[in-house]
């Protein structure tokens, strides 16, 4: 997505103005996320664009979650040229496009809440270990119908299971326009299917930068809604939809590149060192690393023993329910995947610690035991013991704890954005807690 | 010329935690005087009172006269008992400080700068020969239990009693770990000019490498190289002790070592039997230089049947031992799955490796052999193209089927 001419030139300002004339541009959305991931935008008619080009572009920041709390502050919006992309549908007959932003103070300096810019700063901070790294995703969710009056619902008309093909089923018909969508906005799309649950689809998100590909969770969250609304669905990223489906994970994959002139077996099918090491530091950060990547209460009903979702600090080659798998050999670069994040994730700050994490491992030389070969979910407490695993927190409020205690992962997020995320996360599980559920009133309003 | 007052107060106390760490982790006035050597960029010389020599470190890079005694002699004393040396053609010049132990001269410490990196640290140079009068004073101690340290006489299987060899450990300061990995290290064709800087080099890639965060790693020299004991309380960190171990090889070529690294790891063994791990590390590396033509570290369990037929036998027990070791991933996986990898293996090699042939023995189609055979090699982690690891699975198919009660 983050787009090089043909000439493979990067794009600067003028080409940007160039092609929203080309492509007829009416209007150009800013995009940004606040800290809760929450996809938030400005629109501008095309007139504004060298003005927001330019940086020019200012907002009321007091408004927003986790910004700035209890005054209004003008914030600057500074879009990234590379992912300028013109939806492919119209807005009232008026083609759009849109720009995805960082976020600045008003005098233009970097705006520690900014989700996008902790990434950016994250990458830096890697950059001595962790050059040349790429990431893809492979992302889950489910299309249900809509009930009356437009409300969304968990009932699908489709019954499909891994990998069905089914093509009078509109979940199928709409997925595959989400993946013509994104492809025409510039993502690379691998490939897509239908996953274990009915109304479950995943698509798999080409390897690239790790920023372009945190844009790439936030672009196909965006055009999947847009898309299943216009087929008459509802397209969520929420974990656990409900009790007897199988929970919509993001998988994050790492591709490390693998150096001979630093004594690296290219040809060998083992893990390069960093590899390796980065999986020491994430499986050592994971407890703390869940409150970022698995960021709401109901993300919790997704890591349970049960559809291969991971529940404890392990890796493995084959182990479809460990917290790092590490796929077969595809080429000379070493991929680790990352199981246990879910979509509902702010993808910049999940990228963020994900990030700290394995680079934290690489400089420690953290190593992460021999990979385990069988089910996790057979292990008893004895051999967690003996292989020092942990457990995944098994809530939100648990996750919190981790948090608070793990300082790599809390640096990695920065002060204003880890107090705001985690005041923000203290309150809705209060507000969770205090809420009576109706599984609550099925088990005692008769009995008691 | 060496002269004092340049090294912070923080530089000096970094040295001597360094002198102390080495001390601690079993190293002797080799490495002690290979420490100083590193940080003044100099060569240096031990000898003892009778001017016998005990340890060379840092003499790569220039020449060093084989004693001190003729320039010391010859030398003015600078009242702190130092004494200025100067060798013929050496503009820089050198420094030697007694080595004493109370009021008892035990030696001399002579220190050959390579340029002018050394001036100002005659301090390090102090505290260098303080560190090494306590192992010289230990070495003279009397007594053959006193004289061989700690973990000499743990590796000698001095200890009959665990409890006796953990309250020694207790009053000489050293905290026992409940269990060791040795791993075993060589350089192969060091040049000897430069042999005792490359070992120096080789101790310090290799601790970096082995890093531990179960506790203190104990160094031990062992003829030409190393033995590292590290401490391996639970599985994973004896998982990781043998990881750690295999990367040495790369890590010294990265550093630009250049020589050979051959190594051996042993298996995780009780404090009480260090010994046992120490001797499988040493089989591993002689294995690993003979059979595999060196540059790599293995672990003794990846090695199969060669550490037994390098003892040049075994007993029925462990021949047992041996094929139950490298057969249960795939008897578990058999049992667990209703699966008969065990069968497809064994009828593998019956008919030559046929596929074609143990398919229609199998009277399975011949792809479905080809994808046990991957399972098989997954599950076991013994690579069917390889001729090393097919001997290991064909002798324990071997022992098992002789050893099964179905005769």
């Amino acid at each position: 997505m983050h787009s090089t001419l043909t000439n493979g030139k990067a794009i600067n300002k003028r080409d940007v103005l160039r092609l929203a004339k080309e492509r007829d541009v009416r209007f150009v959305r800013l995009s940004f996320v606040d800290i809760l991931g929450i996809n938030k935008s400005v629109s501008i008619p095309v007139a504004e664009l060298e003005r927001a080009i330019e940086g020019r572009v200012t907002f009321d920041g007091g408004s927003i979650d986790g910004f700035v709390r209890g005054e209004e502050a003008d914030m600057r919006l500074l879009p990234d040229l590379a992912t300028f992309a013109v939806y492919p549908w119209t807005n009232g007959g008026h083609n759009e496009a849109r720009l995805i932003c960082n976020i600045a103070t008003a005098d233009g300096e970097p705006f520690e809440g900014c989700p996008r810019t902790t990434l950016m700063r994250a990458i830096d901070d890697a950059a001595d270990v962790a050059t040349g790294l790429q990431s893809g995703l492979e992302v889950e969710f489910y299309l249900f119908d809509v009930g009356p009056g437009g409300a969304p619902t968990t009932a699908s008309n489709d019954v499909g299971s891994y990998f069905d093909i089914n093509e009078s089923d509109r979940g199928e018909l709409a997925r595959t326009e989400i993946v013509t969508a994104l492809e025409a906005m510039g993502l690379g799309v691998a490939s897509s299917h239908h996953e274990h649950g009915a109304g479950q689809h995943e698509i798999d998100l080409r390897e690239t930068g790790l920023l372009a590909a945190s844009d790439a969770l936030i672009t196909l969250r965006t055009v999947a809604k847009h898309v299943a609304a216009r087929h008459g669905l509802h397209a969520t990223f929420m974990p656990k939809p409900a009790e007897h489906l199988a929970g919509s994970g993001v998988h994050v994959y790492f591709a490390f590149p693998r150096d001979a002139a630093e004594g690296e077996d290219v040809e060998d099918d083992d893990l390069g060192e960093n590899a390796l090491f980065a999986i020491g530091g994430l499986l050592e950060h994971a407890p703390a690393f869940t409150a970022i990547c698995n960021p709401t209460v109901n993300s919790y009903k997704r890591l349970v023993a049960a559809w291969d979702a991971p529940i404890y600090t392990v890796w493995s080659h084959r182990s479809a329910n460990s917290l790092v798998r590490v796929p077969s050999p595809e080429d000379a670069r070493s991929r680790i995947e990352v199981r246990s994040a879910d979509p509902s994730c702010n993808p910049y700050l999940a990228m963020s610690v994900l990030l700290a994490s394995a680079a934290h491992g690489i400089r420690s030389h953290a190593l992460p035991g021999d990979p385990l070969t069988g089910s996790t979910y057979e292990l008893n407490d004895r051999e967690r013991d003996r292989r020092r695993i942990k457990t995944l927190p098994k809530s939100l409020r648990q996750a919190l704890v981790e948090l608070e205690k793990d300082v790599v992962v809390r640096a990695a997020l920065g002060d204003h954005i880890y107090l705001a995320f985690r005041d923000a996360k203290v309150a809705e599980y209060e507000r969770y807690r205090r809420a009576v559920h109706p599984w609550e009133r099925e088990a005692y309003l008769r009995v008691y | 010329m060496i002269d004092s007052a340049v090294m912070s107060n923080d530089e000096l106390v970094e040295f001597a935690e360094g002198l102390a760490r080495v001390a601690s982790t079993g190293g002797g006035p080799k490495a002690l005087a290979a420490h100083l050597g590193t940080l003044l960029d100099a060569a240096v010389l031990v000898e003892d009172a009778e001017w016998r020599h005990v340890a060379l470190a840092g003499a790569a890079k220039r020449s060093v006269p084989p004693s001190s005694r003729d320039l010391i002699s010859a030398a003015p004393k600078d009242g702190e008992g130092a004494v200025a040396l100067q060798t013929p053609g050496d503009a820089a010049g050198g420094v030697a400080v007694r080595i004493r132990g109370g009021d008892s001269p035990l030696g001399w410490l002579s220190v050959f700068p390579n340029g002018s990196g050394a001036e100002g640290r005659l301090a390090a140079v102090r505290l260098a020969a303080a560190a090494i009068a306590v192992e010289l004073s230990r070495d003279a101690g009397g007594g053959r239990n006193r004289r061989k340290s700690f973990w000499d006489r743990l590796i000698s299987r001095a200890y009959d009693d665990p409890i006796e060899a953990k309250d020694d450990a207790t009053a000489r300061g050293i905290s026992l770990a409940a269990s060791y990995v040795a791993v075993a290290i060589e350089a192969e064709g060091l040049e000897e000019t430069v042999a005792a800087t490359k070992m120096g080099d080789l101790r310090r890639i290799c601790l970096e490498t082995l890093r531990s965060g179960s506790g203190d790693i104990v160094v031990l020299e062992r003829g030409g190289g190393f033995v590292f004991l590290c401490p391996a309380p639970m599985e994973v960190d004896a998982a990781n002790a043998r990881t750690a171990a295999t990367l040495i090889a790369r890590t010294a070529t990265k550093n630009h070592f250049g020589a050979k690294i051959v190594g051996g790891v042993g298996r995780p063994a009780e404090a009480i039997a260090a010994h046992r791990t120490v001797e499988e590390a040493r089989e591993s590396m002689f294995i690993a230089r003979r059979l595999f033509g060196g540059s790599r570290v293995m672990p003794y369990e990846d090695l199969g049947v060669y550490p037994m037929l390098l003892r040049g036998g075994a007993t029925s027990a462990e021949l047992r031992e041996v094929s139950d070791r490298i057969l249960a991933p795939l008897r578990a996986y058999d049992e667990k799955h209703q699966t008969e990898l065990i069968r497809t293996l064994r009828l593998y090699f019956d008919v030559g490796q046929n596929v074609k042939t143990a398919a229609a023995e199998l009277s399975v189609h011949r792809h479905t052999v080809f994808y046990r055979l991957r399972q098989i090699a997954e599950i076991s982690g013994h690579d069917l193209d390889s001729a090393h690891d097919q001997l290991t699975l064909r002798t324990a198919m071997a022992i098992d089927a002789l050893n099964s009660h179905e005769r």
